[in-house]
């Protein structure tokens, strides 16, 4: 099987998550040998990504994101780079929060869900990636 | 994302979603429960057969429509979750606090 990667830009506001759902619809058409399950963890944690870029980022003037979502023999990896301000995010020690809480659960669903959770600052852009290896 | 609501009467409200439920459609569902809420229907049932995702910004609002429900004497309980939505809540250990039912009339049977 060869490489694929597939692309999208998007600015919040307007778009918001159900943009990365509609892009990650075409990249699942593209590959169908990716199974149902694979699907599902990658796009929970993708989706968890976004949110938490957008809703951390999404301040005076909101944020532009480039996705890349890739698919190969290796398995799934996506790279997020986006023009916010660095160090929104926190990614090391979250734990899973109480049953009661209604927030916190981003990161660590992310890091339940991927083989690696990644954080870099490359010329002014957040660069997150997160990559999956095929099952089995 | 729109949400329809049922009353079956004793207190008890359905709301019915179809679509994602996440940053974008947790407010309004935290919304259609207030009404109900404060409508007098605090035993609240969310039929999720037709939410096909969840994520955990969905979570939150069910999590915090759940405790609305409970401060108001009454119960939130969720029926019938996706693959998806059933993985999501097992992994952030909420299964036993939002404990799904497999249908409308079993969620509210005690």
């Amino acid at each position: 099987m060869t490489e694929k990667r597939s692309s999208l830009v998007f600015t919040t506001p307007p778009d918001d998550v159900d943009a990365v759902h509609g892009f990650l619809e075409t990249v699942w058409s593209a590959n169908p040998e990716v199974s149902d399950l694979e699907r599902m963890a990658f796009e929970t944690a993708l989706i968890e990504l976004a949110t938490n870029v957008i809703q951390h980022a999404g301040g005076a003037g909101g944020v532009t994101c480039v996705l890349s979502v890739t698919a190969d023999e290796n398995g799934l990896a996506a790279t997020l780079a986006d023009t916010a301000d660095a160090g929104g995010i926190v990614l090391m020690g979250r734990e899973m929060p109480d049953a009661l809480s209604e927030s916190g659960r981003g990161i660590p669903l992310i890091q339940a869900l991927v083989d690696e959770l990644r954080y870099e600052r490359i010329d002014d852009r957040n660069v997150w990636t997160i990559t999956r290896g095929r099952a089995g | 994302m729109e949400f329809t609501t049922e009353s079956l009467g004793n207190g008890i409200a359905v709301i019915r979603g179809d679509g994602r439920l996440n940053m974008v459609s947790g407010p309004a569902l935290r919304e259609t429960v207030k009404r109900r809420i404060d409508a007098g229907e605090s035993r609240i049932v969310v039929d999720l057969s037709r939410v096909p995702f969840m994520d955990s910004s969905g979570l939150g609002a069910l999590i915090g429509c759940l405790k609305s429900a409970r401060e108001a004497s009454g119960d939130l309980r969720i029926v019938a979750p996706s693959t998806q939505v059933a993985m999501v809540l097992t992994l952030s250990n909420v299964d036993r606090i939002l404990t799904p039912y497999d249908s409308v009339e079993a969620a509210y049977r005690d």
